[in-house]
């Protein structure tokens, strides 16, 4: 299993990347972290034309927190991000889902660009930035765009980015304070794609009521999946181990999800019921508890 | 500058090489045929079982995941840093006392995981050690033995200070 | 017992430092001049027709080129045994996908693959056999003419009466699906001629098998055919066939002249290996009331791929299990049918716990029902059932001569250990607090290190069945020994080593265990089957004794007494009461090669021993998994394990440890993780490490207590095998305990996510 030949560029600058992109015409590769691409090349089931490596240009890979939104370079190492003092005071969401991303050995050299631009139908980012309705930036010659998480994923392995494009930029909205955050997910290994998984956050009113309640499910179709139907009429409700049970169902029932070796759609969606509904409790007991109920632990988004 | 074949400096174990290679040859292939390391194995070349982990500035990486021009000016650190057989490094004492290889195979690849781990984590619980361990495919061992070395290792490090 | 490294002592191994420091000599490290990289073209169809293979420039070997090569047909002795010979190269018709139709060779293994995917082959494909269905079916397709290719019946006593008379009885259909063995490093094969002999570097199991196999298909002399055995990168089985690769290789070598090398990938290493298990196991229980056994009826088919085996057969999975199901039970009217059926797959091989891993899970899966139907506890009922102490040596109703059967002592151990009482009360207050706990017991015998009897008597007659080893002494005092058995990881250098520490008094630094090869070590079976400390310690123990006297005999000369008389102490030959007359060894071993005058010392110091064993030396053992089940996802988590197993005396400690939980890893993954996947087409699915699942450290129990039971075997040194028992005990220990936890019946491995809820809720 070793690659096919292609012509190997590591240019200096984004500029160089871009050309050589458009030279292409969609019949490079850009090479990241590698834990997607280099699999496949080694096993000839992708035989691109060329490969861009993007591993030299420096300043892609930078982590801040600003007004409000956690900003990561497309470049930033999984492993990186994880144990970023600021990410976990600001994120943790997103640190949650990261200990699920593979093994560390992996994380070392895995991007957070890479794992979005993959698109795989299980990873936990794509889930995590549709949760948070984050966006990317991507660049080419033709200049910048931003693209929404709910424009962005597409289908299996597929994004809306041109090949022509470069992943530049990740942008996390922060949840406001005293929000609630779960990344739930069954694998049938540690550190296995999963086969069903969601990241979920929820936040309450003064009054207790729900205020803001998220759902983004992977493992469950092609792109991850919102439950934007249920997570609308379940605003004003009062929270209970019946209603996350209740969310948990309905949020799943609308899922299709693929059939594999490893499990069944069928399968998938009713462990995605049970896993919102796991992590919807956790979120709970994660979020900033209303001022009426005082003796209640301190969450943080 | 070809796009298909690099001369490339490595500092390998502390050594600087240089060596010619296909732009698509991986940094374990080169590792093992241009540069005669074999210590460092292949088990699957998708990523998978660990056995090729070598440490790339420093972090745990599958080699069998990079190309070699991508190690071009960087420092690639493999098995045969770690001690000589009269001259084991105490990570390999403890895997040696604790029965932590059987075909040996996978070995190399848990040894450099477990050297960065061990910095990054001088004190670490038997669960950590086991999620770190579980990026690594054995498939003699069983694993607990290995997890007996890592522990042990860990409290010699910290002992002697290092 | 020389304390320092004899046996028993749990010392580290001699082989660890050098395999630590990165420097293992594996069958891919080895680099020679002007080597040529190989790569196979294999069939993308599970059958078809090869109309024509289009090379366009490039020198692609195929079975044209090899037409003088003898095919790998493995010969088998007896009734229902249908031969069949695979071609080294696939010629006319492939049967499996994966199987190698061309060679290319290249520079590189890069290189070899681009030229590789330049060949064109032209196939006309014909209807798949994918599965026991289909090649049964009267009018189905044919692989070679019949597609069973092995069958046999048996019966012991009387089952039909004892059918008739039972108040209970048990129908019991199990299912083990299709696993692969999977050891880390890959084949890998480097050929070369050395002017003298083919020379073959292949991490083989069986050195002596692959020669004589070669030198059949070659048209060679043995003497021109040496396979060197390198640092081998696990086996299980798996490693101890000849394989079309070797064969292709080494005629590759002899024709061009120049060294050629391949590494299996871990793609071909999953679709091309054999695989091992799918099996269906229809028994059926006569019963009393009571729960105690009054006979058995079994019914075997084993899905065994598209070809036999070298050396071992299709016949021996199925056959294995069948002679193994009664187990440790009292059992006195048994009957089984066997059949092995050919399909469009990958052949099926040897692979830890061989035939007993089905036989154990069928029959404990049995066992536990029947506890279920008689009202009892699944401990209870074995213990009702299990031959006692007292009847050992036991002839089983499958004819099988158990020299000793340990089940009570280690299940009660195994109780014990595990405090099996304590455990049911947890199990009970857990189940109030909503979680699902389970507990699930295995016992099992397991037929160990068997020698040429056995062998002859399955008609199993590749397999010679004994073992050999060479010690020489040499000038210096320091010892080398060369064995017919190789080690793929269980620790050969070390162990046998601390045998001849044993016999000849000698610090383990003293002895230097060699590589295998052919060239210098003597003809035996190999290392499979748990066969090495009982065959092979058989040989070594021998061969170290014959030096022991010879040294004796020497330092008698030397001391002016009788060898009788003469003692031995760490590195020294001394007179029995007068220990100041003495010899170091050391000077004894010079005097053997530098005469002294007088005549009265022959020369040389170096003996061989061949060994055959008795027929089969049984070890056993009693297992017993702690499950919990998530009984809203179906996830399974093993919280405990606990094993009490007779394996006689031990070597070493610490290795059967090691043995142990690998084979328990194994039996996890074939339990929960582990499935060779072709889909209705016959196509494999499963073709990296993201589909077939291996256990990782995650997916083990935080410990496994052990403890040994028995006494020593009255084989030399008093060994029993060991090294498969956590293979063959675990999947049923596991499906036991889920079955436990749940109140179900488990009837199929592995048990995904999935599958244990849907048994939960089959409705769902």
């Amino acid at each position: 299993m070793k690659p096919p030949v292609f012509d190997y560029y590591d240019p200096l600058t984004l500029e160089e990347a871009w050309d050589l992109l458009d030279r292409y015409g969609g019949e490079a590769k850009v090479l990241a972290g590698g834990q997607s691409l280099m699999p496949l090349l080694n096993m000839r089931l992708a035989r691109p034309a060329a490969l861009v490596d993007l591993n030299r240009i420096p300043g892609l890979g930078s982590v801040q927190v600003e007004d409000g939104v956690l900003r990561i370079g497309a470049m930033a190492r999984q492993h990186d991000v994880e144990v970023d003092p600021r990410v976990r005071e600001s994120l943790p969401l997103l640190v949650e889902a990261l200990r699920l991303v593979g093994h560390v050995q992996i994380r070392t050299r895995g991007t957070i660009g890479g794992s979005l631009a993959h698109a795989d139908p299980a990873a936990e980012l794509p889930a995590v930035l549709a949760c948070l309705e984050g966006e990317v930036v991507a660049t080419s010659r033709r200049g910048t765009r931003t693209i929404p998480a709910r424009d962005l994923f597409v289908t299996y392995l597929t994004t809306s980015l041109e090949p022509t494009e470069i992943l530049t930029d990740v942008r996390f909205p922060l949840p406001p304070p005293g929000t609630g955050w779960a990344f739930h997910e069954l694998a049938r290994r540690h550190g296995d794609y999963a086969l069903a998984g969601v990241a979920a956050t929820v936040r309450f009113a003064d009054d207790g009521s729900i205020a803001d309640l998220r759902l983004a499910f992977t493992g469950c179709g092609p792109v991850p999946v919102r439950a934007l139907d249920v997570e609308r009429g379940v605003r004003g409700a009062r929270p209970s181990e019946d209603l996350w049970e209740d969310i948990g169902h309905r949020a799943a029932s609308a899922l299709e999800p693929d059939s594999d070796l490893h499990a069944s759609g069928a399968y998938r969606k009713r462990v995605a019921a049970v896993l919102a509904s796991r992590a919807l409790r956790a979120a709970s007991s994660r979020a900033a508890a209303p001022p009426a109920a005082a003796d209640e632990g301190r969450g943080g988004p | 500058m070809s796009t298909r074949e690099r001369r490339i400096r490595i500092t390998v174990n502390g050594q600087p090489r240089e060596i010619e290679v296909e732009t698509r040859k991986t940094l374990a292939d080169a590792l093992r045929e241009d540069l005669g390391l074999t210590g460092t194995h292949l088990g699957c070349e998708h990523g998978v079982c660990g056995a090729c982990t070598v440490l790339l500035d420093g972090r745990p990486a599958r080699s069998c995941l990079l190309l070699a021009v991508q190690a071009d000016g960087h420092e690639v650190q493999t098995v045969e840093s770690l001690g000589t057989p009269e001259d084991l490094h105490p990570i390999q004492r403890a895997f040696t006392e604790h029965h932590a290889l059987q075909c040996g195979f996978c070995t190399p690849g848990i040894l450099m995981s477990t050297l960065w781990f061990l910095r990054e984590t001088p004190r670490p619980s038997r669960e950590e050690i086991r999620e770190m361990l579980s990026g690594h495919l054995c498939r003699c061992t069983g694993y607990l033995q290995i997890l007996d070395a890592i522990e042990a290792a860990s409290r010699s490090l910290a002992e002697s200070g290092t | 017992m020389n304390p320092d490294g004899g046996i028993g002592a749990a010392v580290p191994r001699r082989e660890d430092p050098r395999l630590l420091a990165g420097r293992g000599q594996y069958g891919s490290d080895l680099r020679l001049p002007r080597m040529l990289s190989a790569a196979f073209v294999r069939s993308p169809h599970p059958h078809a027709r090869i109309k024509a293979v289009r090379a366009r420039g490039i020198r692609a070997y195929t079975a044209v080129d090899l037409r003088d090569v003898g095919s790998i047909a493995p010969r088998w002795d007896g009734d229902g045994f249908r031969p069949t010979a695979q071609r080294p190269l696939a010629e006319g018709v492939v049967r499996y996908v994966g199987e190698p139709v061309a060679v290319v060779l290249g520079s590189s293994r890069y290189e070899a693959e681009d030229l590789a995917d330049r060949v064109e082959v032209e196939y006309e494909p014909l209807p798949p056999v994918p599965d026991l269905a289909t090649a049964l079916r009267p009018e189905g397709p044919r692989l070679h003419p019949d597609n069973i290719l092995y069958r046999a019946a048996f019966a012991h006593g009387d089952v039909d009466s004892a059918v008739r008379a039972a108040p209970i009885l048990l129908p019991v259909t199990i299912r083990s699906s299709r696993c692969t063995a999977a050891p880390l490093e890959g084949r890998a094969v480097t050929a070369w001629h050395d002017g003298r002999a083919l020379c073959v570097w292949t991490g083989t199991q069986v050195p002596s098998l692959i020669r004589t196999a070669l030198a059949r298909c070659l048209g060679l002399p043995h003497h021109a055919v040496r396979v060197l055995v390198p640092d081998t990168g696990g086996g299980f089985g798996q490693k101890m066939h000849l394989y079309p690769e070797e064969v292709v290789l080494s005629w590759l070598a002899v024709r061009l002249g120049v060294p050629v090398q391949w590494v299996e990938d871990r793609r071909e290493s999953l679709v091309a290996s054999t695989q091992a298990r799918e099996e269906e196991v229809e028994v059926l229980l006569a019963a009393r009331r009571d729960g105690t056994l009054l006979g058995l009826r079994a019914r075997i088919v084993a899905d065994v791929g598209a070809y036999h085996v070298f050396p071992t057969t299709a016949a021996l999975e199925p056959l294995g299990a069948a002679q193994i199901l009664p187990g440790p039970y009292r059992v006195d009217h048994y009957a089984y049918e066997v059949l092995a059926v050919a399909t469009t797959k990958a052949p099926t091989g040897a692979y830890r716990g061989v035939g007993m891993t089905v036989g154990v899970l069928a029959m404990e899966r049995a066992m536990d029902m029947l506890a279920e139907r008689c009202g009892l506890d699944p401990v209870d009922v074995r213990r009702r059932n299990l031959v006692p102490e007292s009847a050992f040596p036991y002839r089983q109703a499958s004819g099988l001569l158990y020299d000793a059967g340990a089940c009570q002592e280690a299940l009660d151990a195994v109780c014990r250990v595990a405090d099996y009482a304590g455990l049911r009360a947890a199990q009970r207050s857990a189940r109030s607090a909503g979680r699902r706990l389970g507990l699930g017991v295995a016992c099992y015998v397991e037929y160990t290190g068997l020698g040429s009897a056995t062998f002859r008597r399955r008609g199993m007659t590749e397999i010679p069945g004994h073992e050999a080893a060479s010690v020489r002494v040499d000038p210096d005092g320091t010892v080398r020994v060369a064995l017919s058995f190789p080690s793929q990881g269980q620790g050969h250098e070390t162990t046998m080593a601390q045998l001849v520490a044993d016999v000849l008094r000698l610090p383990l630094d003293r002895i230097a265990v060699e590589p295998v090869d052919t060239q210098s070590g003597p003809h035996g079976s190999g290392t499979f089957a748990s066969r090495s400390s009982v065959a092979g310690a058989g040989a070594v123990l021998a061969a170290a004794s014959r030096i022991r006297d010879r040294a004796a005999a020497i330092a008698g000369a030397l001391l002016e007494a009788s060898p009788q008389d003469i003692e031995w102490a760490t590195s020294r030959l001394f007179v029995r009461g007068a220990p100041s007359r003495s010899v170091a060894f050391q000077d004894v071993a010079e005097a053997a090669y530098r005469l002294p005058p007088g005549g009265a010392i022959a020369p040389g110091l170096e003996a061989v021993e061949y060994f055959d064993p008795p027929p089969a030396t049984f070890s056993s053992a009693a297992h017993l998994a702690v499950v919990e089940v998530d009984s809203e996802t179906g996830a399974v988590r093993v919280l405990a394990y606990y094993v009490a197993e007779d394996c006689g005396r031990l070597i070493n400690p610490l290795i059967v440890r090691g043995q142990l939980l690998g084979g328990i890893a194994q039996g996890i993954g074939e339990a929960l993780l582990e499935h060779v996947v072709y889909d209705e087409r016959a196509q494999p699915v499963t073709t990296t490490f993201m589909d077939y699942l291996l256990p990782l450290a995650t997916d083990m129990p935080p410990d496994v207590r052990e403890v040994h039971v028995g006494r020593p075997s009255d084989r030399p040194g008093g060994f029993r095998g060991m090294g498969e028992g956590g293979a063959i005990a675990a999947p049923a220990a596991i499906a036991n305990a889920v079955a436990d936890a749940l109140g179900v019946q488990v009837t199929r491995l592995p048990l995904r996510p999935e599958d244990v809820l849907h048994l939960l809720d089959p409705g769902a």
